[in-house]
């Protein structure tokens, strides 16, 4: 349907787990495709829903927040506080109309590079098939 | 817009420095540097480019008591909004609360996407795809999402049983209204933060949704919604053949004729409460009286005014989503201190956003008096 | 601040061919270079070779370069050194953004066109963060000159050992009522068959004599507080009910105790047994009785005879079961981890009859059974006869994916070899058969020692045991001989199970207690697997030993020494740098809702009346570890995430897409 979309995704990786868990897959010369563009933040429980939805504002066709293992989070709890804030967000782009299949958070950690690859070209594959998000703010 | 165009539009020309819109100004108290007189003697003295880098262009409320009591008539309330809209030009922009999240979601509704926002009509609630009347639902969907229990920033607040029990209010009296998916933001926060596009934008989408629906009355509940359908699309999209009314207005029509009627004792939770006039609907639509007539006829009620109210009333502190601060806590901490100082177990609001706000300030802090909206309070004493 | 003109330098790396390969380094230079802010870019064959570091310095110098863009490999990997790079030519070493173009990037895509844009992409928005960096503050805390080490093994003695002569305070704390670990267990080490117990011995009574080092034995870490220099420590002793002062350890006690020899000695794997007032080990440091709690009749019936016998025994008036758990509460600059492992269970493989048979043994029971010190005192009978056959099996919960376990134990193949050694030092006309996959002889001294073990007419067989079945007395330990290709089957009187090494149970325990992660195969996660082995993600925390993954007595010493070091070399700095990448209240702004509060895990925010009535948050910089979760609980962004202001991050979402 969407012959030739290639989907811009915006990640959110947190420095000590999925971040370092990015590193590995690259260590270890995982393949996975381009289209995500990873931003660091020292933890997911930074990622502010503004971050989404300005990606989304911005043309993002997907964002993807990867943290810590529940019981892995560098800061405790910052993972869990995220899970519940993201639990919002995709109500809030539910309703936006941006769909809820869009937004994804996963837990990888340091250890799971293979694991990160098969993330990353799974909701690639997933957000593919939604097609492009209606494009722009023409502003 | 070039200064000199702006001070020609606002008429700031007329200003006689006399300091009254500064000492009127609940900011000024608050911040002294703040001075809505200095910001148009420097427009009037060249240094355009000073106001709008500085912040405190941001902290204006367009609460509009500065411009009620101006004896020269300023349009101080555009004066700003055309500074901000240079200021935007520049890429200065105010501190926006909640990382923005509000001004994006507005945005975003500029695009072309399908929402889903009508998830809160349920089986009991009567609604049409066409019809006469159309119910302006505006942002409670998303102020639910944001301000609701468990929501980004929880004030505990059900800001969607509003829109609920407007549908019951009016299927009460008859009137099955429209009520759209594809209706967007008003963009009243877009076009007093400067971006009049970004306004005209949603505003071209919502008439066009409007009149799809074949309806010809608009009834809107949210002030600032109000005054946004009913003053600002015609004065930047063109006369719209479309009446523009506040619940308000309705439900105090329906009072005098006789057909509303209240539960005898409807109100057992609150025996005496006090009004707090929205800014949008008391000095900028001038509906005062109108809400104190619907509170004053529930049984069981006493209505007593604080001291500060209708075109004296303050500001709940916070506008557009920006500089919500300390400055905006003192601001409604006193208001809310006004209101349990005349003895009311409640302060009635009209407006969702004041609702928000007034909740936020009793976040952690030492303040009892309950906040409960006025459409609210007619949909549960309604007979 | 404000007024200053932004100039960025943008160096992308090759790394040799890794990047260079996969990106076309050239495009990516030119790509970036009209960006706004940018003044300079160019490419290198290897930026962070000195050559590379010296070209940005220069650039800084000669250009005012005032931020430093590197697109190269991950900032986990050197964003400390160019944050030296730059900091040496005067600028504020926060000022350097690393755009991630080998492990995000040049590693994982194929395709020149696809990756080349990907980096293109990746390096403006490191401009774009670079564009909006501020230069940050480290400030300076304190150290307290006292290490905890936790584990007293071999690792744990050896790392308190080096701290404490380098003149440092050691608390170390061991669960069991002796120092030692497993390495006290065994009888003779490889390859160079010293008596374990002769080389383990005098470091143990040295712990126990240096003067910097205090022993809290029969307890347990509880909690942790804190950060690196100034950790908060407590820790739980557990009641001994014996008067560590008055007792003699002269054991009239557990002679006297009605339970002798009726509970199981966990120091001899339930090869022996013990009182319950009992001293694992003859030579256990401190060497003082400890009466089990959960055996003992007085402490879990209220009744031992008509008193308690041990009490009446104890001449020295040494018995106090009054005694009651004390929690001990301690200031720590350093943390040294060495808890060790726990013996692969061979019940998980039932088809070796491990615990359905007598005869089939772990290693680490055969240790006991041919030690000295053991519950027959070195004698190998079997059924009261010497084992005519003893049959060893390699790799028992080892390389073993069934069992959950790819990794290689390291130790087997090497105790296997000494332990078949030592019965043909002790029944030298025993037939010894040896079943393995591959021997791993890697270590010094380790393929000579092989060597010599097939001398002494040890049989090899290639090939992994399928089974162990009863025949008669005798075992039936069957497998296929992989090299003839033929199946095989031994009889054996005796059969030794080569069990490895696993995490220890309560692994998750002690990484929530700490903070720190573990790799997936189970054991504690180092910082860095080549260049930081010591460390782990937490700074301050070390570790050593086999708590860190399996390793050998050699390597775990020498490990040990590696945490020692890196803890000794924090404290004797002195002080350490805080966090600079911390939240940051704007006390205007702030309306004091406490949100940031009830966000933060450390308590770094805290309401303050800043005036009558009016409450403004302020964070402890030494507390905030810079998370971000006050700043998103904020509503009024009254909070700043230094380093990751919401500014810096959006203006990366807009250059990324």
């Amino acid at each position: 349907m969407n012959k030739g979309f290639e989907p811009n995704i915006v990640g959110f990786a947190c420095n000590w787990c999925s971040y370092a868990g990015a590193d590995l897959a690259g260590t270890s010369r995982i393949k996975y495709p381009p289209n995500i563009k990873i931003i660091r933040v020292m933890c997911t429980g930074r990622v502010t829903p503004a971050f989404i939805l300005k990606s989304f504002q911005n043309g993002a066709d997907g964002v993807l927040v990867a943290g810590c293992h529940p019981g892995d989070c560098h800061y405790i709890a910052g993972n869990l506080k995220c899970e519940k804030i993201m639990d919002v967000v995709k109500r809030l782009v539910g309703i936006l109309g941006i769909g809820k299949e869009r937004l994804r958070l996963e837990w990888v950690s340091a250890s799971e590079g293979g694991r990160f690859a098969d993330v990353v070209t799974e909701f690639t594959e997933q957000v593919r098939e939604l097609g492009p998000l209606s494009g722009k703010s023409q502003g | 817009m070039s200064l000199e165009e702006i001070i020609k539009d606002t008429k700031a020309y007329y200003c006689l420095g006399c300091g009254v819109c500064t000492s009127s100004c609940p900011v000024a108290r608050v911040i002294p540097s703040f001075s809505p007189r200095l910001l148009v003697e420097k427009a009037l003295f060249g240094f355009g480019d000073e106001i709008i880098s500085d912040k405190d262009l941001w902290s204006c409320l367009i609460c509009g008591r500065c411009a009620s009591r101006c004896p020269s008539g300023v349009d101080y309330l555009n004066f700003v909004r055309e500074m901000r809209m240079e200021a935007l030009s520049k890429g200065k922009e105010g501190l926006l609360a909640h990382d923005g999240i509000l001004n994006t979601i507005m945005e975003l509704q500029s695009l072309n996407l399908k929402q889903d926002r009508n998830f809160w009509i349920t089986d009991d609630l009567e609604v049409a795809d066409a019809g006469e009347y159309f119910y302006f639902v505006g942002c409670l969907p998303y102020f639910d999402l944001v301000f609701g229990e468990g929501g980004l920033c929880d004030v505990g607040i059900r800001s969607i049983e509003r829109a609920r029990n407007t549908v019951r209010i009016l299927n009460k009296i008859g009137i099955k209204p429209v009520v759209s998916n594809n209706e967007r933001c008003c963009g009243h926060d877009l076009l007093w933060n400067g971006d009049l596009e970004g306004f005209k934008r949603l505003a071209e989408l919502n008439l066009k949704t409007i009149k799809e629906s074949g309806a010809k009355k608009v009834i809107c509940v949210c002030p600032e919604g109000y005054v946004t359908l009913k003053r600002d699309y015609p004065r930047f999209l063109g006369e719209q053949d479309i009446e523009v009314i506040q619940l308000c207005q309705i439900l105090a029509d329906e009072l005098r004729e006789g057909k509303l009627k209240f539960l005898e004792n409807a109100s057992v939770d609150y025996k005496k409460v006090t009004f707090h006039d929205p800014c949008s609907l008391g000095r900028i639509a001038e509906i005062y009286e109108e809400p104190r007539e619907i509170i004053s006829s529930i049984p069981g009620i006493e209505l007593v005014e604080m001291e500060r109210n209708r075109v004296d009333a303050v500001c709940c502190g916070t506008s557009g989503w920006v500089n919500c601060s300390g400055c905006s806590k003192k601001i409604q901490t006193e208001r809310l201190k006004e209101a349990e100082e005349t003895g009311a177990d409640a302060l009635i609001t009209a407006c969702p956003k004041c609702e928000i706000h007034l909740n936020c300030a009793k976040y952690n802090a030492d303040l009892k008096i309950r906040i409960k909206d006025i459409t609210d309070l007619v949909a549960e004493s309604l007979a | 601040m404000e007024s200053e003109e932004i100039k960025i330098g943008v160096y992308v790396c090759h790394c040799g061919i890794n990047i260079g390969s996969t990106v076309d380094v050239e495009q990516v230079r030119d790509s970036v270079s009209e960006l706004p802010n940018v003044s300079i870019s160019r490419d290198f064959k290897y930026m962070c070779s000195d050559p590379g570091q010296a070209l940005i310095r220069k650039d800084i110098e000669e250009r005012g370069l005032n931020r430093v863009v590197v697109a190269a490999c991950s900032p986990r990997m050197h964003e400390p050194t160019f944050r030296k790079t730059i900091q040496q030519a005067g600028l504020n070493p926060y000022c350097v953004e690393i755009a991630n173009i080998r492990e995000q990037c040049s590693w994982v895509h194929e395709d020149k066109a696809d990756a080349t844009d990907k980096a293109v992409k990746l390096v403006c928005s490191a401009v774009a963060k670079a564009s909006l960096l501020e230069p940050l503050e480290e400030k300076e805390v304190e150290i307290a000159p006292r290490a905890l080490v936790i584990g007293a093994g071999i690792a744990g003695i050896q790392a308190s050992l080096d701290i404490a002569d380098a003149g440092f305070q050691v608390y170390l704390v061991e669960r069991e009522p002796s120092i030692g670990g497993h390495m006290a267990q065994l009888d003779k080490t490889f390859p160079t068959l010293d008596c374990s117990a002769c080389i383990m011995t005098p470091k143990m009574v040295e712990v126990e004599r240096h003067p910097n080092i205090e022993l809290l034995t029969y307890s347990k870490v509880i909690e942790v507080g804190g950060y690196i220099g100034n950790f908060n420590v407590k820790v739980k002793k557990k009641p001994r009910y014996i008067n560590m002062d008055r007792c003699t350890g002269c054991g009239l006690c557990a002679e006297a105790c009605r339970l002798k020899g009726r509970i199981t000695s966990e120091f001899d794997v339930g090869m022996g047994k013990r009182s319950a007032s009992y001293i694992p080990f003859p030579y256990a440091v401190p060497s003082k009785y400890t009466i089990d709690a959960e055996h003992c009749l007085f402490l879990t019936k209220g009744k031992c005879g008509k008193s308690p016998a041990c009490k009446d025994a104890c001449t020295a008036d040494a018995v106090e079961f009054e005694q009651k758990e004390e929690i001990v509460e301690l200031d720590i600059g350093t943390i040294v981890v060495a808890t060790g492992f726990d013996l692969f269970d061979a019940t998980e493989k039932p088809e070796y009859g491990y615990g359905l048979y007598d005869n089939v043994l772990s290693g680490l029971e055969f240790e006991r059974l041919v030690s000295s010190s053991g519950p027959t005192q070195g004698k190998i009978a079997i059924g009261g006869k010497d084992p005519k056959d003893v049959v060893f099996v390699q790799c028992v919960g080892s390389r073993d994916k069934s069992v959950g376990n790819e990794y290689c134990s390291r130790v087997c193949c090497m105790y296997t070899a000494k332990q078949a050694y030592l019965i043909h030092e002790k029944l030298p006309d025993a037939r010894l058969t040896i079943f393995y996959i591959d021997i791993r002889a890697f270590g010094k001294g380790f393929e000579e020692f092989y060597d010599r073990v097939r001398e002494e007419g040890v049989r090899y067989i290639r090939g992994n045991v399928s089974e162990i079945i009863k025949k008669g007395d005798r075992l039936l330990v069957m497998a296929e001989d992989t090299l003839l290709g033929e199946p095989i089957d031994v009889e054996a009187d005796l059969v030794v199970l080569a069990t490895g090494i696993v995490p220890r149970a309560d692994v998750r325990e002690l990484m929530n207690l700490l903070k720190i992660s573990q790799s997936p195969d189970g054991f504690l996660l180092e910082a860095h697997p080549k260049l930081r082995p010591v460390d782990t993600a937490s700074d301050g925390i070390y570790i050593a030993g086999c708590c860190q993954g399996p390793k050998d007595i050699p390597d775990t010493v020498a490990q040990a020494k590696g945490a020692a070091s890196s803890a000794m070399t924090k404290m004797s700095q002195g002080k350490v740098k805080v966090e600079a990448i911390i939240a940051s209240v704007d006390p205007f702004i702030c309306r004091g809702c406490g949100r940031c509060v009830e966000a933060c895990e450390y308590g770094a925010p805290e309401l303050q009346e800043a005036e009558p009535g009016i409450l403004v948050s302020e964070v402890n910089d030494s507390l905030c570890k810079g998370c971000g979760a006050c700043a998103v609980a904020c509503p009024c962004r009254a909070i700043s995430m230094k380093h990751f202001k919401n500014e810096q991050i959006f203006s990366q979402i807009e250059a990324v897409i």
